[in-house]
């Protein structure tokens, strides 16, 4: 049972014993009341894009070079350095090192789990998997917990959810409807459309509404008949049909309608169209976006996959390039835009790689230490958080788990990360338990 | 004199009984967390040492502590000063922290004292936890676990203070370090329990209400629903009733052969008097052409029977034998052996498609032991499997047993072919997991199904056993269901050993096996939630119905709109479930999320349907183009000049299985009312189109 007592200086009981959990967490109970505020401040719109490097991106081939070690753990590139002065980063990455007044890195990120789904669960959810509970992704619990109309489902991934080999369907306990729109195909392509939003020959409006409306009595028919709780309209069939009657949603998804100088700052590849897409997403008021970016799982032949593409290519195209050139483009679009301080950018994979390079010309998993850069929204840019040791094999101070990540991704979206949800079975089940917030990466 | 007498007594006191390094020391780095995978069992180890995960292998262990970094970790002269005891007692700077209290460090000290020898005094022979299968009747309560172990020297011990406990579910249950459980939700949780390399699992069940439940006036068919009342009784969850006539029939259709049934059929089935027509009927489906159809899916989708790159010949070889050995009822046994001992062209040998269902001999472990053995081996290839008995040794050993097949159009067993163990560098021996390494001369793929398929080894049975049990009750016994071990204990363990054990008894047969869960009361119980039943997920206290798979869905479709689907390369009329390739390109299949058979097709689909699929069903030709196709049966009905009431019945009865209600006749005669013909086909089609994305349709 919760009584407010009033303390001697205004503060509620339940608030201190609250900040006791907080502590925990890493804030004391000023930080508390500021975020407190800063969420009850609907005027600020806190969205997310997340662009996630599924597979496992090498740390020494990203944010955390170590040059002065052998060849074997060194790797192939050189280390640039970038507007801020002590910081560098990969050779291949000109842009994001120019840009680094924006963006921080965190390179003490550690893990026990190294296999993809595992690993990717963890990271996604801020909770190891078990099998006791199938716990949510941010995407799904941002949808949750966001009330507001609109016509876009509020989790979209560009172009699909398949992420840790695909067995993580993100809503975890929660409902089908926060479950993320999987956009499809590849927005690099010209012909890219989102499929099926134009009416079938034949179907117009008018017919879309008599169906709906059929379908949802079908629906109450049954209801009645089960005797269960749950909505009488499918909430994805609601979805699907608030996008189909939108023209406003159709023209979301079309990139013609981007110049043509817009679409080739981003790159020409599918990271690049998919973070322009976000771009459009959340100017929607899309409140998460995932750009799902796979191919970083580079056991064998890292050179060519990270840096030229295919071989021979005379202008890099791989992964880490592409990377550059999206990432950059997304945060001075949306700078320009006077996007950047609603939208917090968060780049990461499911683990590291080895430090020493295999047989085969490449890195196996390595969750020990890896690197995440996070950009725009609250976070205070210009900064490299944290190290790993010098051969980039542990973190050598402040060691930053999962968890915490979750609980400072939550609190720069301005929700508590203690908030409780419910299962269906009513276990209680915390947004992120264990997590101390970053306080670092607060501006 | 008196000083010698002084000293020998000093001597002898400290060494009281010899102390053990596998049986004594072990346990305690083990309880203390050392060799945990966190720390210094991981792989690559910590801070430079090194130890087996859980101490699985002790003489690495040994020689870890006492012969590597020359030696310094163990200080025979000053046997407090080593640096094993000096580290975790936070004598000198650990990472891991303090580990070890007072006691703990004078074991080790005491065995270094002694001399650090590795005597292997005893082997660890059994393990036993008391009480094992509880029925906490109050709630909040304690439970007390005592762990008793047995050793080879005829010694047992009380082990409860050196056991470590695992609560499957922290929150439901927490334990301390002496085994105190203290139960904090109702429902049936478990708590593993480990000491060395043996693990026991520990069941307790808490009642879900306080209530009692009365179940003596529940159908009992068989005798799995004594098991199924039994477990509802103790859990004192109340069934809900008997599905009825319609429901039943449906089901039954649909999860014995994939299809829906004909309206005549549900008239027929519903009017019927015979008390026996409910078993009638299950012969009948049991017998049918489309029971081999369907059940061929479903052992393809396990057996991922797919295409290679370049040709399509090997997978439908395979897709052929492995409907002629439903069609001729062969023992699933003698299938799995055939399996494993297959090679030959794989064009016309299809069993021989066994071994190009993957790309490696490592790859082939893994989907040997998890289609053949139900278990996930896959833990194992960098340490001991930390849950379960399985070694390294033994992931290794069973890729060595396939590194010898040369994996091509022909599959052969070469006369060379290896794996490398990571952990010793050399070739790893051949070895049958969790039992002996393999001689040179045996032949390794024979002596592995002979192990596998042994009457007194349920692995086989058991992981099949339990798939049944899914497909037709929407959940395994044990989840996932290539998942089994020790340690994630079975819903109902009891019915699941009998029903294996009757498996085995019939012959493997497994039209025996989904006859009898058929004709339970538990299959044909309705999905309807009572108040007091709601959450139930698993206990089959009512029906779970889950989403039809994409093909069958398509088949439905199909049927009911009387429009067929083109499937590239096929002739007309073939059905999705059919399809002896997934590859068969198909828009309508992937966005219904047809499973790639990439894997066995156990989780529940991730990517499928989604919004994606709701876009397809509302604009997209799926639907569609079959209602409105002009040889399509509504089109027909419309042209002959049924009545609207007449043609919402037929679809009811074609769609859901059921007549409309009265209350869905009113609803309908007053939405399908029209001006004009135009108007009238529109919301004809309209109605079809809502009746084909209901939930009660897609749904089973």
């Amino acid at each position: 049972m919760r009584t407010l007592v009033k303390n001697c200086d205004g503060i509620r009981r339940r608030d201190f014993v609250r900040v006791g959990g907080l502590t925990a967490l890493g804030l004391g109970l000023t930080d508390l009341l500021r975020l407190q505020a800063a969420a009850k401040n609907q005027s600020k719109r806190r969205q997310c894009i997340l662009i996630w490097l599924d597979g496992g991106p090498s740390h020494l081939e990203t944010f955390d070079p170590k040059p002065d070690t052998p060849a074997e753990v060194r790797g192939p590139f050189q280390p640039i350095s970038t507007a801020v002065n002590g910081v560098q980063i990969c050779e291949l990455m000109p842009n994001t090192a120019r840009l680094m007044n924006r963006i921080a890195i965190i390179r003490s990120v550690t893990s026990p789990l190294g296999e993809h789904n595992f690993g990717a669960h963890y990271l996604l959810t801020g909770y190891k998997p078990t099998p006791v509970v199938q716990y949510p992704s941010f995407g799904s619990v941002v949808a949750h917990m966001n009330k507001s109309d609109g016509v876009f489902p509020k989790n979209i991934a560009v172009p699909s959810f398949r992420v840790g080999g695909g067995r993580l369907s993100g809503q975890g306990f929660l409902t089908d409807s926060t479950r993320a729109f999987s956009v499809g195909g590849d927005p690099a392509k010209p012909d890219f459309r989102v499929r099926d939003l134009d009416f079938f020959p034949g179907v117009t409006d008018s017919r879309i509404d008599r169906r709906r409306e059929f379908l949802a009595a079908l629906d109450e028919f049954s209801r009645v008949v089960d005797n269960s709780r749950i909505a009488s309209s499918d909430p994805q069939f609601e979805q699907a049909f608030r996008l189909v009657t939108s023209r406003e949603a159709k023209s979301a998804f079309d990139l013609s309608q981007e110049p043509r100088d817009v679409q080739k700052r981003y790159g020409g590849r599918t990271i690049g169209q998919s973070c322009l897409l976000a771009r459009r997403l959340i100017e929607r008021g899309v409140p998460f976006v995932t750009v799902n970016n796979p191919g970083w799982d580079t056991h064998e032949n890292a050179y060519t996959r990270l840096k030229e593409g295919y071989t021979g290519a005379k202008v890099p195209v791989g992964l880490i390039p592409s990377l550059d050139l999206a990432l950059t483009a997304l945060v001075e679009d949306l700078n320009d835009r006077g996007l950047l301080d609603e939208t917090l950018i968060v780049v990461m994979g499911e683990f590291g790689r080895t430090p020493k390079l295999n047989t085969a010309g490449g890195r196996d998993h390595w969750p020990r230490v890896f690197s995440v850069a996070m950009a725009g929204g609250e976070v205070s840019g210009g900064q490299a958080i944290g190290t790993s040791d010098v051969v980039a094999e542990s973190p050598k101070d402040h060691p930053i788990t999962p968890a915490d990540l979750a609980a400072t991704i939550y609190t720069m979206l301005g929700i508590d990360p203690l908030h409780v949800l419910h299962t269906p079975d009513g276990r209680p089940v915390h947004l992120s338990r264990d997590g101390k917030v970053i306080r670092e990466l607060f501006a | 004199m008196n000083l010698f007498l002084i000293l020998a007594f000093a001597s002898l006191s400290h060494t009281p009984t010899a102390i053990d390094f596998d049986t004594d020391v072990l346990p305690v780095i083990t309880k203390a967390g050392c060799n945990a995978a966190a720390c210094h069992g991981a792989a690559a180890g910590r801070g430079g040492f090194k130890l087996s995960l859980f101490g699985g292998d002790p003489a690495h262990d040994y020689d870890e502590i006492v012969n590597r970094l020359e030696g310094r970790r163990v200080n025979l002269s000053k046997p407090t000063q080593s640096l094993i005891v000096l580290k975790p007692t936070g004598e000198l700077d650990h990472e891991g922290g303090i580990r070890l209290d007072e006691s703990d460090a004078e074991t080790i000290s005491d065995w270094i004292r002694a001399g650090a020898m590795r005597q292997q005094l005893r082997r660890l022979v059994s393990l036993d936890v008391t009480p094992n299968d509880v029925i906490v009747s109050r709630f909040p309560d304690k439970v007390e676990l005592k762990v008793e172990a047995t050793f080879n020297d005829g010694t047992r011990r009380n082990v409860t203070r050196e056991a470590i406990f695992y609560p499957t579910d922290p929150a439901a249950v927490q334990a301390d370090e002496n085994g105190k459980l203290s139960v904090r939700r109702r429902g049936r949780h478990a708590v593993v329990v480990r000491f060395l390399t043996k693990v026991r699992t520990v069941q307790l069940t808490v009642p879900l209400h306080d209530e009692l439940v009365d179940l003596s006036k529940q159908p009992r068919n068989n005798w799995i629903d004594d098991e199924i009342l039994a477990t509802l009784e103790v859990l004192r969850l109340p069934p809900s009733p008997q599905a009825d006539d319609a429901t039943g029939l449906r089901r039954a259709r649909l999860r014995l052969t994939g299809r829906l049934p004909l309206p005549g059929e549900v008239i027929q089935y519903m009017a019927a008097s015979d008390p026996k027509k409910y078993q009638k009927l299950v012969n009948q489906l049991l017998r049918s052409k489309e029971f081999t159809d369907y059940w061929t899916y479903e052992f393809a989708k396990l057996l991922r029977i797919r295409s290679q790159p370049k040709e399509q010949q090997g997978a439908l070889a395979f897709h052929q034998w492995v409907r002629q050995q439903i069609e001729n009822k062969t023992p699933l046994n003698k299938v799995a052996v055939d399996l494993l001992t297959a090679e030959g062209d794989t064009h016309t040998n299809g069993p021989a498609n066994f071994y190009r269902a993957t790309k490696g001999p490592r790859d082939q472990a893994e989907y040997v032991s998890e289609v053949l053995m139900g278990v996930r081996l896959r833990c194992a290839n960098c340490h001991n499997h930390p849950l379960d008995r399985w070694t390294q040794d033994d992931y290794h050993g069973l890729s060595a047993i396939f590194a010898r097949i040369e994996q091509g159009r022909i599959i052969r067993v070469a006369s060379r072919g290896e794996v490398t163990h990571p952990r010793t560098g050399q070739a790893a021996l051949p070895r049958i997991p969790g039992q002996r390494f393999l001689n040179q001369d045996e032949d390794a793929r024979q002596s592995l199904a002979d192990w596998l398929l042994e009457d007194d080894n349920p692995q086989f049975a058991k992981a099949m056993v339990n798939r049944l049990w899914r497909a037709m009750m929407g959940r395994g016994l044990i989840e996932p269901t290539d998942d089994l071990r020790a340690t994630n204990p079975a819903t109902h363990p009891k019915l699941l050993d009998r029903i294996t054990q009757d498996f085995v008894e019939h012959n493997y047969d497994i039209r025996h096996t989904l006859r009898l869960i058929a004709l339970s009361a538990a299959f044909k119980r309705s999905h309807v939630a009572s108040e007091r039943n709601r959450a139930d997920d698993r206990f089959c206290s009512r029906a779970i119905r889950r989403p039809l798979e994409a093909e069958v869905l398509l088949d439905a479709v199909v049927d009911v709109t009387g429009v067929s689907e083109r499937y590239d390369g096929q002739p007309v009329g073939t059905r999705a479930v059919t399809l002896f390739n997934p590859k068969i390109s198909s828009q309508s299949l992937d966005v219904l999320g047809r499973c790639s058979r990439e894997d066995s097709c156990e989780s529940s689909g991730t990517s499928a349907g989604g919004i994606t699929q709701k876009l397809h069903l509302i604009n997209g030709a799926l639907i569609n183009a079959k209602i409105t196709a002009k040889s399509g049966r509504l089109r027909n009905a419309i042209d002959s000049g049924k009545s609207n009431s007449q043609i919402v019945n037929e679809f009811y009865l074609r769609v859901l299985g059921r007549p409309a209600t009265h209350k869905e006749q009113t609803y309908w005669k007053q939405q399908l009312a029209a001006d004009g013909a135009g108007e009238r086909r529109e919301r004809l089609e309209d109605f079809l189109w809502s009746l084909l994305s209901s939930r009660e349709f897609s749904m089973n």
